[in-house]
Order: C-alpha cells, then structure tokens, then sequence
C-alpha cells in the first residue's frame, strides 16, 4: 500500500494536477481557488514521504535522499509560511510613529501570531531618484528606531532594502507622496483637531493631486472642503531629477461652496463649521508589509535539495561526460539503436 | 525627446552594433563550417570511398574557433553597451537576446571542446542562434534604465544559472535532434558515424538533468531576488508561472524515461518540447505580460 502511495506513476500523476494548478493560478485570480494547489502539494507531500520511505531507488542514494527530503521539506514549510504570513499595506506619514491600525489591505494566515504590536519607527524623510524620463531609480526611506539608551537611531532603507523588525519586513514602494498638514479650530471654542491629507501617488498623479475631507460637526452634516495642491517640485522629465520634500513647496488650494482660496502654509481660512488653517507641507510614504517566519527555512531546504541532486549527478554522470569518441578512420560501424529496449539501465 | 537627444541616441547605437553583427556573422559562419563537416562525409563516402580526408573532425577546431570568436565579439557587443548605459543587459528583450546568444554560445563553446561526443549536434543547436540572432537585429536597440530592483546581487545569481539552464537545454536539445534528424532518409548519411542513439540519449539525459539543476538554482535565486525587490518569493506572475510549467515538464520528463521504457525518439521529442517551452519562457512572455515580473517597474 504504502510503496504504491510512493510510485513514479502517481508522481506523475500529481505533477500533471500541480501544473494544472499553476496555469489557474496564473496572476492569481480572484475565482480560483486556492484547492487547485494545496490539493495536488497535499497528494505530492503524501507521494514524496511515501517514495522516500519505500523506493529503495531513493533512500538508498544519498543525493536523491536529499533532494526528496528538500523537496518534501519546502512543501511542508511553504504550507507553514501561508498558514502564519501577513501582508499589508502601510501609507505613514513623515513625523509619525507606526501604528499596526494603520495597515491595510491585510491579509493573514489563521495561525499568525506576529508581534505586530511591539513594532516601533518612526517615519523620517525620503528622497528618491529619477532618470531623464521619468523612469524611477532609488528610493532612500530614513526611519528612525528606538535605540537601547531611549533615544533613536536612524536606518535609512528602501527598494530591496527593506526594514526588517521581528521578522516583519517593510519594503517602500512606488507609492508615496505629499501631505498637507492641517488644523481644524470649530466655531465654538471646541477642542482643535491637527492632521494630515495625504494626496494622491506623486508624480504618477502629478497632474491630479486633489482630495477632500469633511470637518465634524456637532450638528451632522459638515460641509465637504476640496483640496487642490499646487506643488513646486522641481520635477523634470527630460533630465535627471530627485524628489525631496524637504525642497518641496506647495501652495493648497481650497474649495468649499463658491469659494476658492489659495493658501500658502501659515495662513487659515474661515469656512462654514470653523477655521482651517493650513500648517505645513509634509510627505507620506508607502510601504508593502511582508511577514512569514519560514523565509529561512525555505532558502535552506531549496539549498540542500539541489545540493542534493547535485551530488546524485556528479556521482552517476560526472566521469562519464568526458566520453572522447574513437577516431573516425579507425572507428568501426557502431551498432545503431533498433529498438528502444537497447537503451536499457537508463539513468540520469 | 528633441532633435539633439534622438541623434545621440543613435550614434550610441552604432558602436555596439557592428559588434553585434560581427558576432552573429561568427557564428553563421560556425554553423556552415559545422554543416561542410557533415556533408563531407557523405561525399567522401560515395564518391571518393575513403573517410580519411573527408573526417569532420578536420572541420571542429574551425567550428570551435568561430564560435569563441563569436563569443568574443558578442563580449565586445556587451561591453560598448553597458559602459553607455551604465548597467548589464538585464531590461529590454534587445539586452536578453544579445546576452542569451552570448552565453548560449560560451557555454556550447565549452562543452564542444570538452565533449567530443556531442560535436556533430553542432550542425542542429548553432543554427538555433540564428532565430535569436535575427531576432535581435529586428529590434530596435532601445537604451533603458535599470530598475530600482534590479540593485540586487541575487539578480546576478538568477540570471546567470537561468543562463546556464537553458544553454544545458540547448546541448541535450542538439543531441536530441541528431537522434531525430540521423533516423531520415534525408539525413541519415549525415550522422552515420555519431555513435548510437542510445549513447547520445544516455548523454542527452545526463545534459538535462544537468538543466534541471540550473534551472532548481535559477527559481531559489529568483526566489530571493523577488522577496528582497517586491516583498514576496512568488506571486504567480508570466515569467514565475511559466519557468515553474517549465521545472515541472522537465522533472516529470525526467521521471517518466526512468519509469516507461519510453522509444529514444520520444524520448528526443520530449527534450525538443522542454526546450521550446523553455524559449516561449524566456523570450515569448512579454508578448502575452506587459510587466514579465510583476512590480518589475
């Protein structure tokens, strides 16, 4: 029973439904289902542990041992890894300290038990570097992290340098951009409230960077205030160019009702509800947020199966590639191959 | 872009054109001189009786010499390149093809020299660069910026054993298509002093076993490279999806010539078939993906 679970035919047989699997996973549909490879991983992992315990063509081979056990290994770990990851979206403002209630676009396994909550950095400036095109080159994220003698230390990642605390890593992204910060004093004497709006992605919506925000009233029904955000970025597409905001200016247009008001950071408006003054030009950055405790692992089982397979290799075919033909005027005819059975004791 | 700038662009172009036409040349000229081999043969046999002078082994060491010559050129190609643009062919299908048909090359030229054995497959895997070669003289040699992901040594380990991986395929596809080629009427007399199908099978198999193994390397390395640049491993993006189809049709391949008693041709064809899924891989994905790694931009 046990050495039929293991043969080549149903390892056949389960490659053919994982390749099935792989094609419907193809830029990972929203309607397909994730059965269509935990099945065929699940009836491979079954195989592989049957093989290895039975086929003597494998556990009597050290490097074939190996692979299969690597192999075996990184279905187990990649099943682990999706059972405890998460992935999120974080925007966080320049000045402002993470927060995990800040993540969107969450999506995490059953079994993740992460230390999201201890997590601490502060989000510090950035710049980032553009070709003559447009085309986007390094970013470099300054984040500030509480050292051992309550101070901070600064850290400054980015791209394929992602912050990495208790295993979460935070890679920075295309999406970033600027944020007005605003003060919000209600008639009344009510407490003021401070904040930010952060604009849309710059420069992809260079040309659209606009919001809007409803100030709380006590009474429902706050009137919607639309932001306009005229920047002054130095941006250029014909030549090389780096976005920094601390070199960026901006004046924000504000819209509500019939009027309109320009208003350069400082300076406040009277609008229906209460003052809103417009403080400062700040920036915002995007971070993709990744976390699975098997990375390691993985790295590793992949590592000693092809270790493993390299070594099966070298002993069955290392020597043998060195075959030198005879000479051709001394060679005698050498029997051509009539039927397939003259290849017998096939390896590779 | 202006006047000015266009200009610039194309004198830019000039320097690492000619090389590349060069290089191409070399190895049009190693698949004729590898085909003259073959041919001798079959007039020696039949008008001259006598195989001494009409051995193609007379003909390897000039195959040899265009091929690294070839190889040597396409390097200088490469170089004028990137000293203009600051950064390895790693962007454009331009950049993939001129480095493919470099490292296709240095790799054949290696293992033509180290195994004799293999040497008339010559005449089936050299005119296989002449579908990369013309390819990439139909491009336009367009300049591109490296990637913000692209800083990454991982990019280096990745693409380099994807090299290896499908030069490895490209052997066992030559020797593959010698057992095919040697078993018509048309072309038999070609191949009539190669050693057995089964031998070339035998070394057929051990060459894409070999690429099973570049290609294990080539998925962890891009594995690493795609955690560190995008955040994730494997996101089942064109070029993740198809290079694994590809890892399993080889390993499944692999598994069932030790299984079934699978005829040798069948056996070729299957090789043919892993590495014409390998090619659709490499260089079919942007047609059917606007981004072949997703985030790549």
């Amino acid at each position: 029973m046990i050495r039929a679970l293991g043969s080549i035919r149903l390892a056949l047989v389960g490659m053919l439904l994982l390749a099935i699997g792989a094609a419907l996973s193809y830029d990972n549909p929203v309607d397909t289902p994730v059965w269509v490879l935990v099945a065929p991983l699940a009836f491979l992992a079954v195989n592989l542990l049957a093989a290895i315990a039975t086929n003597p063509r494998i556990n009597r081979r050290g490097g074939l041992l190996v692979f299969h056990l690597g192999l075996l290994a990184i279905i187990v770990l990649a099943g682990i890894g999706r059972l405890t990851h998460l992935d999120a979206q974080l925007e966080i403002t320049e000045g402002t300290a993470f927060s995990p209630s800040d993540l969107t676009h969450m999506a995490k396994g059953p079994w993740h038990s992460g230390a999201l909550e201890q997590l601490a950095f502060v989000q510090g400036s950035f710049t980032v570097d553009y070709s003559p095109g447009m085309v986007r080159g390094l970013t470099h994220s300054t984040v500030l992290l509480p050292d051992d003698r309550q101070g901070w230390q600064t850290k400054v990642v980015g791209d394929d340098r992602p912050l990495i605390l208790e295993g979460y890593r935070f890679y920075t992204t295309f999406n970033k951009g600027f944020a007005p910060v605003l003060t919000w004093t209600p008639d009344g004497g009510g407490e003021a409230l401070s904040g930010t709006i952060h604009m849309p992605s710059y420069p992809l919506f260079e040309y659209k960077q606009d919001s809007s925000w409803t100030p709380p009233n006590e009474k429902g029904g706050g009137k919607e205030i639309k932001f306009w955000l005229r920047l002054k970025t130095g941006l250029r597409e014909d030549a090389a160019w780096v976005l920094d905001g601390k070199t960026a200016t901006g004046v924000l247009v504000v819209n509500v009702d019939d009027r309109r008001v320009e208003l350069e950071p400082g300076q406040s408006v009277h609008v229906p509800g209460g003052v809103l003054r417009y403080e400062r030009l700040t920036t915002w950055m995007g971070y993709k947020v990744f976390y699975d405790p098997t990375l390691h692992w993985l790295f590793g089982a992949a590592i000693m199966a092809v270790l493993g397979l390299g070594t099966h290799f070298w002993r069955k075919s290392g020597a043998s590639l060195q075959i030198a033909p005879a000479r051709v005027k001394d060679a005698p005819e050498v029997p051509r191959a009539s039927s397939p059975d003259t290849a017998a004791g096939r390896s590779v | 872009m202006n006047e000015a700038t266009s200009v610039l662009s194309v004198m830019g172009y000039a320097t690492e054109l000619p090389w590349l036409w060069a290089g191409l040349t070399a190895y049009v000229l190693a698949t004729l001189i590898a085909v003259m081999g073959m041919m001798r043969i079959r007039i020696g046999a039949t008008t001259v009786g006598t195989m001494t002078q009409a051995s193609p082994r007379a003909h390897e060491k000039f195959v040899l010499l265009m091929v690294v010559l070839g190889v040597a050129l396409l390097t200088v190609a490469i170089a004028e390149r990137w000293m203009r643009l600051g950064h390895g062919p790693f962007v454009n299908l331009f950049e993939l093809l001129m480095s493919q048909l470099w490292s296709l090359g240095l790799v054949f030229a290696v293992v033509y020299w180290r195994v004799p054995l293999l040497r008339p497959s010559a005449v089936v895997a050299l005119p296989m660069m002449w579908v990369l070669g013309g390819w990439v003289l139909a491009l336009q040699p367009v300049d591109t910026a490296l990637p913000p992901t692209y800083h990454n040594d991982w990019l280096w380990a990745h693409v380099g054993l994807g090299k290896f991986f499908l030069a490895f395929c490209l052997v066992g596809t030559g020797l593959a298509g010698v057992i095919l080629l040697r078993n018509t009427q048309r072309f038999a007399a070609w191949f009539r002093h190669v050693p057995a199908d089964a031998v070339l099978d035998a070394l057929a198999w051990r060459f894409m076993l070999l690429a099973f193994i570049f290609h294990s390397l080539m998925l962890t390395a891009g594995a690493v490279w795609a955690q560190d640049a995008w955040g994730r491993y494997w996101a089942w993006d064109a070029l993740e999806t198809s290079s694994f189809l590809n890892w399993l049709m080889l390993g499944a391949s692999i598994h069932a010539r030790l299984t079934y008693r699978i005829p040798i041709r069948v056996g070729a064809i299957a090789i043919i078939g892993v590495f014409v899924f390998a090619f659709i891989t490499y260089f079919g994905t942007p047609f059917y993906s606007t981004a072949a790694h997703k985030g790549v931009i």
